[in-house]
């Protein structure tokens, strides 16, 4: 049986790179450098100064995407808020953590409560008045994907709009871990949210139909899960015009790009990968399938599959 | 004293995130649970707890104690140096 078709009506995403309010900015994106910044906007317009003041980055980033991709969605509220994030709010983790290593009393109470995995999601509905439900996704580098399938099978239960996206912040510790494990990422360790509406029907601004999604931990046969995932979906390697990866490419497909070259490297980074394929979905009629292959860590992969909404 | 206060000012923007202001916008009588000053709710007087024993090694535990000695920057000063004192 085939499944009914789900929208992207918004995207939206704050990263080291022109990504916000800049449809169109696949075109123009080089690779990330290592002396990148986070590129804020001006938070003040999407989220109340009493409120704003006790954010961290994390929370910013996830509030701000959210409220940009109601408004660019159209709709009042959306019927759930869906997030997913590899870390959580380390910020504040941190601040709280190294505040009960000198403070024996009290420690700092805001700290404490935003230090938690959901906060970007319960931030996201107090902003918006939200009350529907709210539910946050973290599965390491598949936190995302868990995340959009969540968001999936509550459309296919009735929901009409879904807020989904994810969030992780870099802090510098992040740096030292990765130095003591001796990691070498493929690319520099940065900060990203993006969100979306995800939607039951297009209401006439969708670029981009998801078509599905798939999550397996332990694989060690990437090739053959990929080569399954796309026959379920009738498609073939050389069906796929687009594959963004992190890990490797995509045997056979069209062509090939290494998303985490051009966003860095976090535990959600698929979700830019997500937003990246929508816009270019939207700008270019001759790319029709785009498959986003996300293997960041080697041992989990996860496959969304994306197709032009058709005219 | 003055110096003390000024020290107060800037670890109170620092730890309640103020980023909108600077020691010289925070009067020394400004009242900072009034929305003609500083406008902080209940979860800053926390904060505020956290900075007196971060900052300045004083714990306080008696909620009396705090509501006097939040109510200025002047009153704050006058009640570390009263602990400090002690």
């Amino acid at each position: 049986m085939n499944k009914p078709a789900l929208y992207l009506s918004a995207s939206s995403t704050i990263s080291h790179q022109p990504t916000f309010g800049n449809p169109g900015f696949s075109a123009a994106l080089g690779p990330v450098e290592t002396s990148s910044v986070l590129i804020s906007p001006d938070y003040k317009a999407y989220i109340d100064a009493g409120l704003l003041r006790r954010m961290s980055k994390i929370l910013r980033m996830s509030v701000a995407c959210a409220k940009d991709c109601i408004a660019r969605a159209g709709i009042e509220q959306p019927d759930a808020i869906v997030v997913g994030t590899g870390l959580g709010c380390l910020q504040d983790t941190e601040k709280f953590l190294n505040t009960s290593l000198t403070v024996e009393g009290l420690l700092p109470p805001t700290s404490f409560i935003q230090s938690t995995h959901n906060t970007m999601a319960g931030q996201i509905s107090l902003s918006i008045g939200n009350h529907g439900y709210n539910m946050t996704h973290t599965q390491n580098t598949l936190s995302f994907e868990h995340a959009l399938f969540d968001a999936s099978m509550l459309l296919r239960e009735g929901d009409r709009h879904v807020l989904v996206g994810a969030a992780d912040e870099h802090i510098d510790m992040l740096e030292d871990i990765a130095a003591r494990l001796e990691f070498k990422a493929a690319a520099p360790l940065t900060s990203g949210a993006s969100f979306f509406v995800l939607s039951s029907e297009n209401g006439g601004n969708a670029n981009a139909e998801l078509t599905d999604i798939y999550t397996v931990g332990g694989t060690e046969n990437r090739q053959e899960e990929i080569d399954a995932f796309l026959d379920r979906n009738g498609l073939q390697a050389g069906d796929i015009d687009l594959a963004l990866y992190a890990g490797a490419p995509v045997q056979g497909a069209v062509r090939n790009l290494d998303y985490l070259s051009l966003i860095g490297v976090y535990p959600t980074a698929s979700a830019f990968a997500l937003h990246y394929a929508v816009d270019v979905l939207g700008a270019n009629r001759d790319v029709r399938n785009v498959l986003i292959c996300n293997a960041l860590r080697k041992s989990n992969l996860g496959l969304t599959l994306l197709k032009a909404v058709e005219a | 004293m003055d110096s003390l206060k000024e020290d107060l000012k800037k670890q109170i923007i620092e730890q309640l995130n103020l980023e909108d202001l600077t020691v010289a916008d925070i009067a020394d009588d400004a009242l900072l649970f009034n929305d003609q000053g500083l406008g902080l709710d209940s979860i800053d007087a926390l904060e505020l707890i956290v900075l007196l024993e971060k900052y300045h090694g004083i714990q306080l535990t008696n909620p009396e104690e705090g509501k006097e000695a939040f109510k200025s920057i002047d009153t704050m000063a006058a009640y570390i140096n009263k602990r400090k004192a002690a």
